[in-house]
């Protein structure tokens, strides 16, 4: 027993400055009559206070005390180094308690080993008056109870009385453990370890034999706890978890001592690591003790989910997911289904038609009842979490109704309305009615409105005039918030290209034929602006074709990374050009040549057949110039040898750099979902799991997460639905790792720091009780926020400040 | 402080006590790697498990030093690789103030050093601990060069 001192601080006639005083003479009347705890009242600080601590073994302190914005009645436990942390730790009486500290020590007095402040915040200390207000008051039984408890329980050095029978599993792991720490050696003074009550030793305790073993020995002996000594918690901590809860003890009483890796395997001295096997054994018996039992908990799991962006690894996991017969909500920003390749001619490696390839799963997703199909609209909020999550998704009118549209296309001639066609990135112009591609699905039109004549005020009404489905086009539809209820979010919003106007000397943006890859994609597109023929602005094909490759990428100052598509694409491009313009040819400046898989060798190797192609290679991309030359476009290059090159170059095709879209960046914030130094989101691991983001329930797929080509985005579509269907399984419950952080709302001052900094947003804030709640179906258990808590009033379970302090002092002993 | 009396002449044969506070997934994920592998290191350093360095509350350092450790050892993820987040980066914060309080308390810098290892780093974990072993050997126990100083400032 630790011989306690409290002592009740403060001043009897100055309202909640009493606090200290009539809670010190609660406890006297509690804990009358036990020899370790003694009681006393004071009414100064400094050298008396530090003189009524002098002889005891542990101190305990009651004060009001006032902080910054701390709100009245709010209980801080406390030791003396979280003082400096509050503004003002007495009110009215002279001297601090740290003061009183200092100087104790300074002199060298014996002063308890262990000394606990708690501080009751006051609300009126100004008023002479003998009673408390009444937030105050509210707080003195809490306080007290909390205090009884303290000594009943003991503090963080109470630990000396063996109360619990503590079971001590020895692996030797064949030999390898054996080999350098005998068990016979250590097992005496294992067992002098206080609360050690036997000392088993088995070859292969995960073996069959030694888990039935484990098991059958923890259902006979019946340990408060348990000491597995063998290897890395992170291989077997499961499994021996597994075998106690079998032996119907709660998983969370074990504590796994990693002699193998970490003594064994790494000491060179057996006498060394038997000394160092000793201190981990002690520290372990140490720290379960203060293990507490902990429950799984269970929560209800909605298996609808969310797809945003309908591209094909959008597609893919919607259909995946449908097939499985999960609802799923597809929420695409444009007016069609498919995304980019759509707008594409034809495929590389083999040249087939894209959008015949995505025909097949494009019609599937049209035509299947458990995918809702919502075209125009954008995810604007996201609540939840794993399992639950609430989606507000807001969907722009299309003014055309999509159950009575039959696609015909009679609205768009007489529309007198024009505007930039940006399905085709501008290359030409389409009505302010408009079918965003040629064949596209919804087969359905939509009206721009911000485009048409009826925004300016005018009461055009050609489109429904000229439609021959009645009620069709109606001009009354209005913008939607909708809200969905799902388990799982899969994010597929795609990626865009870098911005090539940053490239001055490449002329983009200012030589009408300088074109982004995309742009030429539309070209060469049968539902392109020219129908499929390469051409020119003016009309005319292009005799001469320059195609530069690595365009703000492999470039430390732009972006390091190689995108690796964009040689196969360009030559792909080769291909065509060499099919659809007679004897124009072909130059491809390029950094570096990346033509990665079993496939992409064949464009490469007919684009070296094409005897009109030509390859230079240059180091530096300011070392390539597109400028005219008597109303010819030219490119000069300086390539890597530093011999120049000036070549004709009536068509220049830029390859760019794949980046993430603003659509990243406004879900990522919208989610906190991580994104990496490139904008691209993160994956929770780059090779092991890409298709997980860093947030449970919320996966990647396409080339929102890094860039890829159609296939590899079609498999991680149908990766990313895998991870939903097998993590979120319809009609079973999720299971919630108990290993979270928790708020002892007695003790939480309510100023919110812990959710200013919980990576995963785990933090609420209850705003009637003021204090901070944890969600433990987000928290992950990284205690960050219990490492910041000013209070001590967060704690992470299985972590607790008192299993640590047990185990620093067992390592240390 | 409990702290026992240093020994009176100081020799070669001092055996630091230093205190390994390292995260789950990748130092801890580390230390096992060399273990793997069989990587031989001093064995002067108690690791102390965290699932992550953001939890590594400063009172622990305290409280290691005032039980006897003669060095501090934090070991956390590289940025960017934290499997938090950002625990690592709390952590680095947090060791950067701890070691100006630490100056103030006559505690040297060395005695409490903060690195990265990632799970594949078995031999930079056994680098890092024969170093810090090395270091504080040199520096010699902890309470000695305490009262060194007390006794400097008196005469």
């Amino acid at each position: 027993m630790l011989k306690t001192i409290i002592i009740g601080l403060g001043n009897p006639v100055l309202s909640d400055d009493s606090v200290g005083i009539k809670i010190a003479r609660l406890l006297e009347a509690r804990l009358h009559g036990r020899p370790d705890v003694e009681v006393r009242e004071l009414s100064a600080g400094g050298i008396r206070l530090m003189e009524a601590m002098q002889g005891y073994e542990r101190a305990i302190l009651v004060d009001a005390i006032v902080t910054a914005g701390g709100e009245a009645g709010a209980v801080y436990r406390l030791s003396p180094s979280d003082l400096r942390q509050t503004r003002n730790a007495c009110c009215s009486h002279d001297g601090s308690l740290q003061e009183a500290f200092e100087l104790g020590q300074q002199i060298g007095l014996v002063l308890p080993r262990e000394i606990t402040i708690w501080g009751i915040e006051a609300g009126d200390v100004t008023t002479f008056s003998d009673g408390l207000t009444a937030d105050v008051e509210r707080a003195v039984a809490k306080v007290v109870d909390a205090i009884v408890q303290q000594i009943d329980h003991g503090g963080t050095t109470s630990r000396e009385e063996p109360t619990m029978r503590t079971g001590v599993y020895f692996c030797t792991c064949g030999t390898n453990i054996s080999d350098k720490i005998s068990p016979d050696k250590i097992k005496d003074d294992v067992l002098g370890i206080p609360e050690v009550a036997y000392f088993k030793t088995c070859e292969y305790l995960c073996s069959e034999e030694g888990k039935a073993f484990l098991e059958q020995d923890l259902k006979q002996e019946k340990p408060d706890r348990v000491v597995v000594s063998a290897c890395s918690p992170r291989d077997y901590e499961k499994t021996f978890r597994e075998c106690l809860a079998k032996a119907e003890i709660n998983p969370y009483l074990m504590q796994m001592v990693n002699l193998r890796e970490q003594v064994a395997w790494v000491t060179a001295d057996p006498q060394a690591a038997e000394r160092k096997a000793i201190a981990y054994l002690r520290a372990a018996t140490a720290r379960v003790h203060w293990q507490a039992p902990l429950e799984e908990k269970e929560i209800d799991v909605c298996p609808d989910v969310l797809v945003v962006g309908a591209g094909p690894a959008g597609l893919k996991a919607a259909m995946a997911l449908a097939r499985a017969g999960r609802k799923t909500v597809l929420v695409e920003k444009t007016p069609i289904l498919g995304g980019m390749p759509v707008r594409y001619e034809d495929l590389f490696p083999n040249l087939e038609c894209a959008p015949c390839m995505l025909e097949p799963l494009l019609a599937e997703v049209v035509e299947e009842k458990e995918i809702e199909r919502l075209t125009l609209s954008e995810v604007v909020n996201v609540t939840g979490y794993c399992g639950n999550f609430t989606v507000k998704i807001r969907q722009q009118p299309r003014y055309v109704d999509a159950a009575k549209c039959i696609g015909c296309g009679e609205c768009l001639n007489p529309c007198p309305a024009s505007t930039t066609n940006e399905f085709n990135f501008g290359l030409n112009q389409r009505k302010a009615i408009a079918f965003a591609v040629t064949g596209g699905l919804p087969n359905v039109p939509f009206i721009d409105f911000q485009a048409c004549r009826r925004s300016h005020g005018e009461d055009c009404q050609l489109c429904k005039t000229a439609c021959p489905v009645e009620g069709a086009v109606s001009f009354s539809a209005r913008e939607k918030i909708l809200e969905r209820n799902v388990g799982g979010i899969i994010l597929a919003v795609g990626s865009t290209l870098y911005d090539c106007s940053q490239f001055p000397g490449l002329a983009y943006g200012k030589n009408s034929d300088v074109y982004t890859s995309l742009e030429f994609e539309r070209l060469l597109s049968a539902s392109g602006p020219t129908q499929g023929k390469v051409l020119k602005l003016n009309g005319e094909p292009p005799k001469s074709v320059a195609i530069v490759h690595c365009v703000g990428s492999l470039d430390p100052k732009q972006k390091p990374y190689c995108s690796g598509i964009c040689c196969q694409y360009a030559f792909k491009f080769n291909q065509m050009i060499e099919h659809r313009v007679e004897d124009a040819t072909v130059h491809h400046f390029y950094r570096e040549m990346v033509t990665p898989g079993k496939e992409a060798c064949a464009l490469y190797e007919r684009a070296l057949a094409n005897p009109k192609a030509q390859f230079v290679r240059y180091s530096d991309l300011a070392d390539v110039e597109v400028h005219m030359d008597n109303g010819a476009q030219k490119l000069h290059c300086r390539d890597v040898a530093g011999t120049a090159h000036n070549i004709p170059a009536d068509m220049v095709i830029l390859c760019p750099a794949i980046v993430p879209t603003a659509s990243s960046k406004k879900l990522g914030d919208l989610l906190e979902t991580a994104q990496d130094k490139f904008g691209f989101f993160e994956e929770l691991h780059g090779r092991a799991d890409a298709e997980q983001s860093k947030i449970k329930g919320i996966y990647l797929a396409g080339t929102c997460q890094s860039p890829k080509d159609v296939q590899a985005s079609m498999s991680q579509g149908m990766s990313a639905a895998g991870h939903v269907l097998s993590q979120l399984p319809a009609g079973r419950k999720l299971k919630i790792e108990p290993i979270t952080a928790e708020v002892n709302a007695d003790f939480c001052s309510g100023c919110k720091v812990c959710a200013s900094i919980c990576p995963y947003k785990a933090i609420d804030f209850n705003s009637e009780r003021k204090v901070s709640v944890v969600n433990a179906l987000l928290c992950h258990g990284c205690g960050t926020c219990v490492a910041a808590c000013p209070s001590g009033a967060m704690d992470g379970n299985h972590f607790t400040r008192d299993q640590i302090f047990a185990e620093l002092d067992g390592v240390l002993q | 402080m409990t702290q026992q009396n240093p020994p009176t002449n100081l020799t070669s044969d001092f055996e630091p006590k230093i205190v390994g506070f390292l995260c789950n997934w990748c130092s801890y994920a580390g230390a096992d790697k060399a273990g793997v592998a069989q990587t031989p290191y001093p064995p002067n350093v108690r690791v102390v498990r965290f699932m992550c360095s953001g939890r590594i509350d400063p009172e622990f350092i305290l409280h290691a030093y005032k039980k006897g450790a003669d060095g501090v050892l934090i070991l956390g993820c590289h940025f960017g690789d934290c499997h938090y987040k950002e625990g690592n980066f709390r952590a680095t914060q947090r060791h950067r103030l701890l070691l100006r309080l630490l100056r103030q308390h006559g505690i040297a810098e060395e005695r409490c050093r903060f690195d990265y290892v990632s799970a594949s780093e078995g031999e930079k974990f056994a680098k890092v601990i024969t170093e810090m072993t090395h270091t504080i050997r040199k520096l010699g126990p902890l309470h000695r060069e305490h009262n060194q100083s007390h006794g400097g400032s008196q005469s």
